[in-house]
C-alpha cells in the first residue's frame, strides 16, 4: 500500500474515528485503525467491538492495499509532522513508512486479517432523518442517561420510532428527557430500540448542521450513515420501562420562565447547595420565586426572580444540577414549568414537542 | 488451615494417612491440583499444578475429586468457634481468616493455641496460627511454623523479624516485582528498608507509598468482618491448553456450576450487575468480556465465552468466569420517578 496526502485531511480522518478506540483494551488489534486505500480514497475504520466508525479522506494511492496501525500514536505522529505533504509506503509485513520533510518515521501494524470486520446491514429496516433534528434531539436528550450500570437500559437513549414519529428518550430513573421529531417511514419500520451511551456520544459528534442521515436498524445492531462517515453500534438488548406512565397529565400551576435568566439564578444559588443534601428550594409566592439553597456550618444563598405567577404558595426541592442539565442544552429563550405538589414530578416544557420530567428531593424540616 | 481439603480427604479415608494425597481434576480430564498434602509437598508437587506433571513427580500420588459440600461444612463449624473469640472476623478464603484479637482479655498467643486447639477436637483437623501487631505481620507469621503450629511476632520484635524476612512474603510482591528488586539486589525486607518512601513510589508507582510500611512491618489495614465482595469469580488453569470454542464449553458448564454453588453460599442478596468471562490464551495474553444486564445463567456465559474464544482463536489456558455486584445502597432525599 502506498499513497499520499496533506497533514490537514489525514489528520481530520482520523479525529473522525479516533475516538471509539479504547486505551485499555485486552486485545491489541482494537488500539488499531484499519487504513484500506482504494482508488483516490482511503478508508478508515476503528472499533471497540461495541462501536465501530468508519470514514475516509482523499489521497493519491499509488498503490492499494491495507494495514492496521495503532491508532494513537499514528494521530500523534501526524499531528506533529514539519510537512503539510506525507507519504505513506507499507510493506507486506505490515511496517509503514512514513516521510514528511525531513522526518521518517517507521511505525509496526497488524495484518488487515486480524481487524473484526463491522457488521453487515443487508436487509435491515432504513429511515432518513435530517442531520439537525437528531443533533438537536440527543443534545436535548442524551444528559439525561443513566450512569448506573446496574440499570443497564437506561445506559442509553431509547429511539421509539412509531406513528410517524421518532420520540427519544433519556432517563436515569429520576428525571426524563423526551423528544419527538416528525418523520416518514412504513408501518413496518415500527420499532423501540436502545442505543448505548458511547454510540450516542459518537454520533453527536459525527452529526452535522446540514445533510441526512441514513439509519439502519439490523438485528442487534444500527448503523448510522453520514453520507462519508459511518457508525455502527451495538444495541442495548432489553425492554425500555413504561416511560409513559410517569409523564404527569395535567398541571396544577403553570409559570412562564426565561431560559438564561432561570438558570444563572440557579447556577448562582447552587453554590451553596449541600454536598450532602444537594437540594435547591424553589418558594413559590405571587408574582415571584424564591431561591434558596443552604450547608449547615457554611452559609445559605438566596435570590428572587419576579414571574408571572399566580398559583398558591408552594416550595418545592430538586436537585439543582438536575434542574440546570436541561436549561444549558435548550436553545429557547422561554420554558415552562408545570407543577401539580410538593411531591410530584415538575414537567419542563418548550413551544415544541418536547419534555422533562424531574421528581423533587423530599424536604426535611 | 494445614492443606484443609487435602487433611480433610486424608481425616475421611484413614487408608490413605501417610501417603501422598492430592485433591483436584484428574489426569485424564487435564486437572489441576487445588491442595495437597505434605507428603506429597516433599516430591515438589503443589498446589495449582497441573495433575499430570504431579504425578510425573510423585507417580504413587492419589488424586481425589474436590468435595466442597464437605468442605464448606467444616468451615462452617471452624468460624462458629472463631465467633467465640472474637466478633472481627475477616474470612479470607474457606481455610483462612484474620481474627482481631484486641479486645480478648487472654494472652494472644495462648487464646490462638486454645483456638487451634478447639479446632482439633471438633474437627480432627490442624491449623497454624501467625500472631502479631497487625494483618501483614500475623499473616506472615502464621507460614513460619506451618504445620501444626504457631509463632507469635511482638511489637517490639517485628524490626527484627522483618530484617531478614524475603521481599516475596509481602503481600503485593509477585514474581515481576521481585526480580525488579533482584535487579536492585534487594531480597530482603531490612534491603528495602533503605529506600525513602519518594524513591519507592519511583520505582513502584502508587505501590510504593504502602511497600515504605509494609517492608517496615507496619500496616494500618484494619480486620473488617464484612467488607463488600465487589466480585465472585472462580477459574480453572488447564494442563492442556483447550483448542475448540465446544471444549471450553465442556469446562465452562462445570465452573458454572461451582460459581453457582459458591454464590448460593457467600452471596444471596446483593444485586448482580455484571457479569464475565475471562481467557487466557497458550502465548499468555488474556482478554476479559464483561456485560451489564444479564442475569448469571449458563446461557448468557456461553454468548460471553464464544464471544471472547472468537477474539483471538488462540488454544486456550485458563478459563474463568464471575459476577460483579452493585454498591451497596445508600439513601437518598431524592425522590424516584422510574
Amino acid at each position: 500500500m502506498k499513497f499520499s496526502v496533506t497533514k490537514e485531511k489525514l489528520l481530520e480522518g482520523l479525529q473522525q474515528v479516533q475516538n471509539v478506540v479504547s486505551t485499555r483494551t485486552t486485545l491489541p488489534i482494537l488500539s488499531n485503525v484499519l487504513l484500506q486505500a482504494n482508488g483516490n480514497e482511503v478508508h478508515l475504520t476503528t472499533t471497540d467491538l461495541d462501536v465501530g466508525v468508519r470514514g475516509s479522506f482523499e489521497a493519491q494511492v499509488e498503490k492499494e492495499g491495507a494495514t492496521t496501525l495503532p491508532a494513537r500514536r499514528l494521530f500523534n505522529i501526524i499531528r506533529e509532522l514539519p510537512s503539510s505533504e506525507i507519504q505513506f509506503d507499507v510493506d507486506g509485513k505490515n511496517t509503514a513508512s512514513i516521510r514528511s520533510g525531513q522526518s521518517f518515521f517507521k511505525i509496526l501494524g497488524l495484518p488487515e486479517e486480524e481487524f473484526p470486520p463491522l457488521p453487515k446491514f443487508e436487509g435491515a429496516k432504513v429511515v432518513t432523518i435530517r442531520q439537525k433534528d437528531l443533533r438537536d434531539g440527543l443534545r436535548k436528550t442524551s444528559y439525561a442517561i443513566s450512569t448506573d450500570e446496574t440499570r443497564y437500559v437506561l445506559n442509553g437513549v431509547l429511539f421509539s420510532f412509531k406513528e410517524n414519529k421518532l420520540t427519544l428518550v433519556a432517563t436515569d430513573g429520576r428525571r426524563l428527557a423526551m423528544l419527538d421529531i416528525e418523520l416518514e417511514f412504513p408501518r413496518s419500520h415500527e420499532a423501540d430500540i436502545i442505543v448505548p451511551t458511547k454510540a450516542v456520544t459518537e454520533l453527536q459528534r459525527l452529526l452535522a448542521e446540514d445533510g441526512e442521515v441514513k439509519v439502519s436498524m439490523g438485528s442487534g445492531q444500527i448503523a448510522f450513515d453520514l453520507n462519508n462517515t459511518l457508525l455502527v453500534s451495538k444495541l442495548i438488548e432489553g425492554n425500555y420501562p413504561n416511560y409513559k406512565q410517569v409523564i404527569p397529565s395535567e398541571a396544577k400551576e403553570r409559570v412562564t420562565l426565561e431560559r438564561e435568566t432561570f438558570l444563572n439564578s440557579l447556577r448562582r444559588v447552587s453554590l451553596l447547595a449541600s454536598d450532602k443534601s444537594n437540594s435547591i428550594k424553589l418558594n413559590f409566592s405571587k408574582n415571584n420565586i424564591e431561591i434558596t439553597a443552604n450547608t449547615p456550618e457554611v452559609g445559605e444563598a438566596k435570590e428572587s426572580l419576579p414571574v408571572a405567577y399566580k398559583g398558591r404558595d408552594l416550595s418545592i426541592a430538586f436537585n439543582p444540577e438536575f434542574l440546570m442539565a436541561p436549561l444549558r442544552n435548550l436553545i429557547e429563550d422561554e420554558v415552562f414549568l408545570d407543577l401539580i405538589d410538593e411531591m410530584s414530578p415538575g414537567v419542563l416544557k418548550i413551544q415544541t414537542p418536547f419534555l422533562y420530567v424531574l421528581m423533587p428531593m423530599r424536604i426535611s424540616a | 488451615m494445614d492443606c484443609f481439603y487435602a487433611a480433610i480427604e486424608v481425616r475421611d479415608r484413614p487408608a490413605l494417612r501417610g501417603k501422598p494425597v492430592g485433591v483436584g481434576g484428574t489426569r485424564d480430564r487435564r486437572g489441576v491440583l487445588t491442595t495437597c498434602n505434605y507428603e506429597a509437598r516433599e516430591f515438589g508437587v503443589h498446589s495449582a499444578m497441573p495433575t499430570f506433571m504431579a504425578l510425573q513427580r510423585c507417580p504413587n500420588l492419589i488424586v481425589l475429586p474436590t468435595r466442597f459440600d464437605v468442605y464448606r461444612r467444616e468451615a462452617a463449624v471452624i468460624r462458629g468457634i472463631l465467633h467465640r473469640f472474637s466478633l472481627l472476623i475477616e474470612p479470607l478464603s474457606l481455610d483462612e481468616a484474620y481474627v482481631d484479637l484486641t479486645a480478648h482479655p487472654g494472652a494472644p498467643a495462648a487464646v490462638a493455641k486454645v483456638i487451634r486447639d478447639m479446632i482439633f477436637q471438633k474437627t480432627k483437623l490442624t491449623s497454624s496460627a501467625g500472631i502479631g501487631p497487625n494483618k501483614l505481620v500475623a499473616k506472615i507469621a502464621s507460614e513460619v511454623n506451618k504445620p501444626n503450629g504457631q509463632l507469635e511476632v511482638k511489637p517490639e520484635e517485628v524490626p527484627d523479624f522483618m530484617e531478614k524476612l524475603p521481599v516475596r512474603k509481602i503481600w503485593g510482591i509477585g514474581a515481576k516485582t521481585e526480580r525488579k528488586l533482584e535487579e536492585l539486589r534487594v531480597k530482603t525486607c531490612g534491603e528495602l528498608q533503605s529506600f525513602s518512601r519518594p524513591e519507592l513510589v519511583d520505582l513502584f508507582g502508587k505501590f510504593g507509598i504502602d511497600l515504605y510500611d509494609l517492608c517496615r512491618g507496619i500496616d494500618h489495614r484494619p480486620v473488617e468482618p464484612d467488607r463488600p465482595r465487589k466480585s465472585l469469580s472462580t477459574e480453572e488453569t488447564f494442563s492442556i491448553d483447550l483448542t475448540t470454542l465446544e471444549q471450553c464449553e465442556e469446562r465452562l458448564a462445570e465452573l458454572f456450576e461451582q460459581l453457582m454453588a459458591d454464590l448460593a453460599q457467600k452471596e444471596t442478596t446483593r444485586t448482580i450487575t455484571k457479569i464475565f468471562v475471562k481467557l487466557k490464551f497458550a502465548d499468555f495474553t488474556r482478554t476479559t468480556v464483561e456485560r451489564a444486564g444479564l442475569e448469571p445463567s449458563l446461557d448468557a456465559f456461553r454468548s460471553l465465552l464464544a464471544e471472547g474464544f472468537a477474539r483471538t482463536g488462540k488454544n486456550v489456558r485458563l478459563l474463568g468466569l464471575g459476577v460483579r455486584f452493585a454498591e451497596p445502597e445508600k439513601t437518598s432525599a431524592q425522590l424516584p420517578l422510574l
